[in-house]
């Protein structure tokens, strides 16, 4: 009816007030995901709105609000023409008086039952529609009042008759415990009890679910519409669970029931303001999930409480826009707890999904940007063993690259580190979930798992029963098309296949920058003589000595003597391949690489035995591999040269070769 | 004998041996069934077709894995096998048979390419 902006909050919160047409209640704030039906004109005075969700709270000074979730905007203003009926205010106070009872039966009073509770129960007043009554539970006499409260409601479904229709429909007004029951069980019978789906009555919400409510004991709260959410009993007073994707930071009075994933460890810090400490978790309702952070002295309080896996109650933490930098999940908002939080136990864990994924298709990855957080889900068509590397910084850790590929027929690989990497059994082709890997663009796009991702096998969701179903039909047959590029060493941005009249026709490496290609090429001759060097024996250093010629070498960058060096071996090689051949120079590891010798033997070979080491070059001659070089354009002493460099040299891997080959004839083939 | 080890000979999978009737050809393929008699076996291409090997003498050693097979095609599309190569699979680098059979239809699909014929001079 009216709508007025709240604007002391930082997005704009609207006011609204509704009316059932016979009541109207000033007390509504609509959500800040409804927002946009105010901004874009949608939402105006006297325009019929079906209210899907709310949930109410109770402000500090015992006013009622309910905050609409999900509305939708049936009619417009012009078609409606005003306003419906004569709305009274309705009198936020439950008393039974609502409960008209004279009214029962034919009309479908919507006045939703007295909620004996402050604030619970929602009600059905809202807004303008047609007065749909909504659920009212009716009652007729016998059910009055009573049974609202105490008895045992059962979560009729709601079957939003229109108010005339008469019949009556329970609302699930809760505060009793409910149960979900089908309402026809509630003696209501006076009127026939309709469980017409709402049809276009438009149907006020109170937050009813209009499925029918399932066995759950509904929550005298908020009404969520999940089925899931409906806690049960909690202990004593109204406990009303409301979804994740209800928490906002306009209610304080709220619960939650949901399953821990996720907790992390105690961190320490310090900073100037001090040193402090915390621990976060992240938990996991049919609705969505959410961050809760938990500081210093509630890291005491619960830390051991909180177990990962389990369902708990929570109650009254501060919910706050999230903090996206630390905070990576898909909620706007998370939560802190404070001294005020509680935390219990669950029993009943039923409908409280251990997970909650938004997975992206393998195929939409490519169009996903880099370093983006993702969910995937996969059959691991194959999976490489654990392979131990030495990273940058010197740690060593696992890792190991599985295949996944899905009903898009595309595959990608994901690498799995540490702990995961190595106990990961890829026997059998399961199905492997991970939430929150890494897009990143190495090799194409491939995924990577972070520390804060969750990989599961065989998860327990929908989603994997699908794709097994899937795969054991027809997925393993399919010839998926990898994202990533083939997992061999020269793969990755690197990977670069030139041939070697390539390097002459573009002028490869005359840029700024040095350019970075890979071959498959022929060593054709190797320059036996000034093969070999004495370098400085000291560590890394491996200039050159001089031969003081007294049994001392000098090292100059060193600034110092030794009686000793070591022998370095820098080759000079010619390699070709079918197009060209080129000049390139190999420096000691790639060097013994190619002459399958250490620098060492072979300058004892060379000072003792020299049929030997000619036949070491001999051997090495005429041998195919895998180059992967550098070339750059060099200026010496105003000459420039085009000089290639080796960096490493692989033997030829005539599977992935071949493949290749096939793939470039085809291609060129058209 | 000799004789057929001389002439360049098309490697071959199934689909093309009724174009290769009465001409000495090279079949590659994987070990089926084994006859009794130890004179003729079966073999699959990379495609998943049969092809049938007649050898002069039995065999006398067990046949698995993948096979080269040397040997004129009969009229009624089975190889007079004269001699035969095992591609031993616990030595060296596994053998891609669907690998090999790509090859082949692109040497086959582009003989200009491929002029095998004049291998056999010098």
């Amino acid at each position: 009816m009216r709508i007025r902006q709240v604007n002391n909050t930082s997005p704009p919160r609207y006011r609204l007030m509704m009316s059932d047409g016979r009541h109207s209640f000033t007390s509504f704030l609509l959500a800040t995901q409804l927002n946009h039906l105010y901004e874009e004109d949608l939402l105006v005075p006297n325009c019929v709105c079906k209210v899907k969700k709310t949930s109410p709270n109770t402000l500090a000074d015992g006013r009622l609000v309910l905050t609409v979730i999900d509305m939708e905007v049936i009619q417009s203003a012009e078609e409606t023409g005003g306003m419906i009926g004569d709305p009274i205010p309705y009198n936020t106070d439950d008393n039974t008086s609502q409960m008209q009872s004279p009214d029962s039966s034919s009309s479908l009073a919507a006045s939703p039952p007295p909620d004996a509770v402050p604030g619970s129960s929602d009600r059905n007043n809202n807004s303008s529609s047609r007065g749909f009554a909504g659920r009212s539970t009716m009652k007729v006499s016998p059910m009055s009042a009573s049974p609202m409260e105490t008895s045992p409601m059962k979560a009729p479904t709601m079957a939003a008759s229109p108010m005339k229709a008469s019949p009556m429909k329970f609302s699930p007004m809760k505060t009793s415990p409910m149960k979900a029951p089908t309402m026809d069980t509630s003696p209501m019978k006076a009127s026939p009890m309709k469980f017409s789906p709402m049809k276009a009555s438009p149907m006020k919400a109170s937050p009813m679910k209009f499925s029918p409510m399932k066995a759950s004991p509904m929550k005298a709260s908020p009404m969520k519409f999940s089925p899931t959410k409906a806690t049960g009993s909690s202990p004593g007073s109204s406990t009303k669970v409301i979804s994740i994707a209800g928490l906002n930071p306009y209610q304080s009075k709220w619960t939650i029931k949901a399953r821990v994933n996720n907790k992390s460890n105690i961190r320490t810090w310090s900073n100037s303001k001090g040193e402090g400490r915390l621990f976060s978790f992240e938990i996991v309702d049919d609705s969505g999930e959410i961050r809760i952070t938990a500081f210093n002295k509630e890291v005491d309080k619960f830390y051991s409480l909180v177990e990962q896996g389990k369902v708990y109650y929570i109650t009254k933490a501060s919910v706050k826009p999230a903090n996206k930098q630390y905070n990576t999940l898909k909620n706007d908002y998370e939560m802190t707890l404070n001294a005020n939080s509680t935390i219990v136990p669950c029993d009943d864990s039923e409908g409280v999904p251990a997970v909650h994924c938004d997975f992206v298709p393998i195929a939409d990855l490519e169009s996903r940007d880099n370093n983006d957080i993702v969910d995937v889900i996969g059959v691991c068509k194959s999976a490489e063993d654990v392979s131990r590397i030495t990273t940058k910084n010197s740690r060593e850790v696992s890792k190991r690259a599985l295949n996944l590929i899905d009903t898009t027929g595309k595959d990608v690989t994901a690498t799995l580190w540490g702990e995961e990497a190595e106990k990961f059994d890829g026997s059998g082709q399961p199905v492997v979930a991970i939430k929150g890997a890494r897009l990143s663009d190495f090799g194409g796009r491939s995924l990577s798992a972070l520390f804060s991702s969750k990989v599961m096998v065989n998860p327990d969701i929908p989603e994997a029963f699908r794709l097994r179903a899937w795969f054991d039909q027809k997925g393993y047959a399919l010839d998926s098309q990898s994202l990533t590029e083939t997992r061999s060493a020269s793969s990755g941005p690197k990977t670069n296949w030139k041939s070697l009249s390539n390097v002459k026709d573009e002028q490869m490496g005359h840029r700024e920058k040095a350019d970075y290609f890979s071959c498959v090429a022929t060593v054709l001759y190797i320059r036996k003589e000034n093969c070999l060097y004495r370098a400085c024996p000291s560590q890394d250093c491996n200039k050159k000595v001089t031969d003081q010629q007294n049994g001392f070498y000098r090292c100059e960058k060193c600034h110092r003597e030794f009686p000793n060096f070591k022998y370095r071996l820098l080759l000079s090689a010619n390699l070709a391949d079918f197009g060209d051949n080129q000049w390139v120079t190999c420096f000691q590891e790639t060097a013994e690489v190619l002459l399958g010798h250490s620098a060492e033997t072979l300058g004892q070979l060379r000072d003792t035995d020299e049929a030997a080491f000619d036949e070491v070059f001999q051997r090495a001659t005429f041998t195919t591999h895998i180059f992967k070089n550098r070339v750059k354009l060099e200026t010496y002493n105003d000459e420039a040269r085009v000089k290639v460099t080796v960096l490493e040299v692989r033997p030829v891997d005539h599977k992935e070769y071949s493949k290749r080959l096939l793939g470039n004839i085809h291609k060129l083939a058209g | 004998m000799a004789g057929i080890l001389d002439v360049p000979k098309p490697r071959i999978n199934s689909s093309m041996l009724s174009q290769n009737v009465n001409r000495p050809v090279c079949f590659v393929g994987r070990v089926e069934k084994v006859h009794p008699t130890g004179k003729t076996f079966t073999l699959l291409d990379g495609e998943g077709q049969t092809a049938t090997v007649e050898l002069n003498d039995p065999l006398e050693e067990e046949l698995s894995g993948i096979v080269e097979v040397i040997g004129m095609v009969s009229n009624k599309g089975v190889i007079m096998s004269s001699t035969y190569n095992m591609l031993r699979e616990d030595k060296g680098i596994a053998f891609d048979l669907e690998l090999y059979n790509e090859a082949l239809k692109v040497i086959h699909d582009f003989p200009q390419h491929y002029p095998f014929e004049v291998a056999a001079s010098g």
